[in-house]
């Protein structure tokens, strides 16, 4: 029947559109994404893509040792409210909602060169990295994400400071 | 487009094609916008293959915004409803199954940057159905089996 056809041409019409507009769009997303958790934080891989999977820690263990040593500051930027209720030993809460508002006092606590480990939620957060990417944008040269976030510090089992 | 109700009032036929078109514009235009997010959205609801996930953040909108656009102008009347019926028929099982296991999950229905909670989930499903039942009514007023009458 006539309109059976009109029905598989329209789906393809909208997949040929959809994938114009994503080629064109400055926030195109590429055709297959990052959605394992265990490679770190989850992304669609879009062009204005904060998510750089070089600069994550993903790995609990790893981040346990950095906040026993304290060789890193480490940066809370969830919303104040999630921080109070509960983060990583001696993390600082700088929310990312906050960034243009706390830069000086941020640069009250670090230098540019200094060890910096940012986290949000968890994986499927990507605030962690447009932190580090603004950041970087800033000039600091020594910023990491911790991928799996306070849910899994917290999964872990790992002391939370309140 | 040539009417093919029988008996049945243009005008409340032109009401539930608008209402249904466009329902599903408003619901596309936030998606089309920030594909990433609702990428991230479709992650959320666990249910489909990561290599699939991408490439349903840039289709559905779009099958969203035409049928839509399709349905208030009245063109292409019957392969639009399918199609849409179809999609929430799809909804209504997926949102289903997240609410059996207890799965929760931003829906992303109408936006990519709320924080919708399982609880909503019903709402939605009621929803879903309703828009459903507007679906069904059209496509039986434009199905060709009703022309034959």
């Amino acid at each position: 029947m006539k309109w059976m056809g009109q029905t598989v041409g329209l789906l393809v019409a909208t997949l040929v559109l959809g994938l114009a507009v994503n080629a064109l769009s400055p926030k195109g997303i590429q055709w297959i994404g990052q959605w394992d958790t265990s490679q770190g934080v989850v992304t669609a891989r879009a062009k204005d893509d904060a998510v750089h999977s070089d600069v994550e820690i993903n790995n609990p263990m790893k981040v346990k040792e950095i906040v026993e040593q304290g060789s890193h500051v480490v940066i809370d930027v969830r919303l104040r409210d999630a921080y109070a209720m509960g983060h990583l030993p001696g993390a600082l809460s700088f929310p990312l909602a906050e960034f243009d508002e706390i830069m000086d006092e941020l640069m009250g606590v670090v230098t540019r060169t200094s060890p910096i480990l940012v986290y949000c939620s968890g994986f499927t957060c990507t605030d962690s990295h447009t932190f580090a990417q603004r950041l970087r944008d800033f000039g600091f040269t020594g910023v990491k994400v911790y991928a799996g976030g306070f849910r899994e510090w917290e999964e872990m089992g790992f002391e939370i400071e309140e | 487009m040539k009417s093919k109700n029988r008996g049945g009032s243009p005008w409340i036929l032109l009401l539930c094609r608008l209402l249904l078109g466009i329902t599903f514009v408003v619901a596309a235009w936030p998606k089309i916008g920030d594909p990433a997010s609702f990428a991230k959205i479709i992650f959320g609801y666990d249910i489909f293959p990561a290599q699939t996930i991408n490439l349903l953040a840039i289709w559905v909108p779009w099958i969203e915004m035409i049928t839509g656009i399709c349905l208030i102008l009245g063109i292409w009347a019957l392969p639009s409803l399918t199609i849409l019926n179809g999609m929430l028929t799809a909804f209504i099982v997926i949102i289903s199954y997240n609410l059996l296991r207890g799965h929760s999950f931003d829906c992303g229905c109408f936006s990519v940057g709320g924080s919708s909670q399982a609880s909503d989930a019903v709402w939605l499903l009621v929803r879903d159905i309703g828009l459903l039942g507007l679906g069904l009514f059209l496509f039986r007023f434009y199905s060709p089996r009703s022309t034959s009458s």
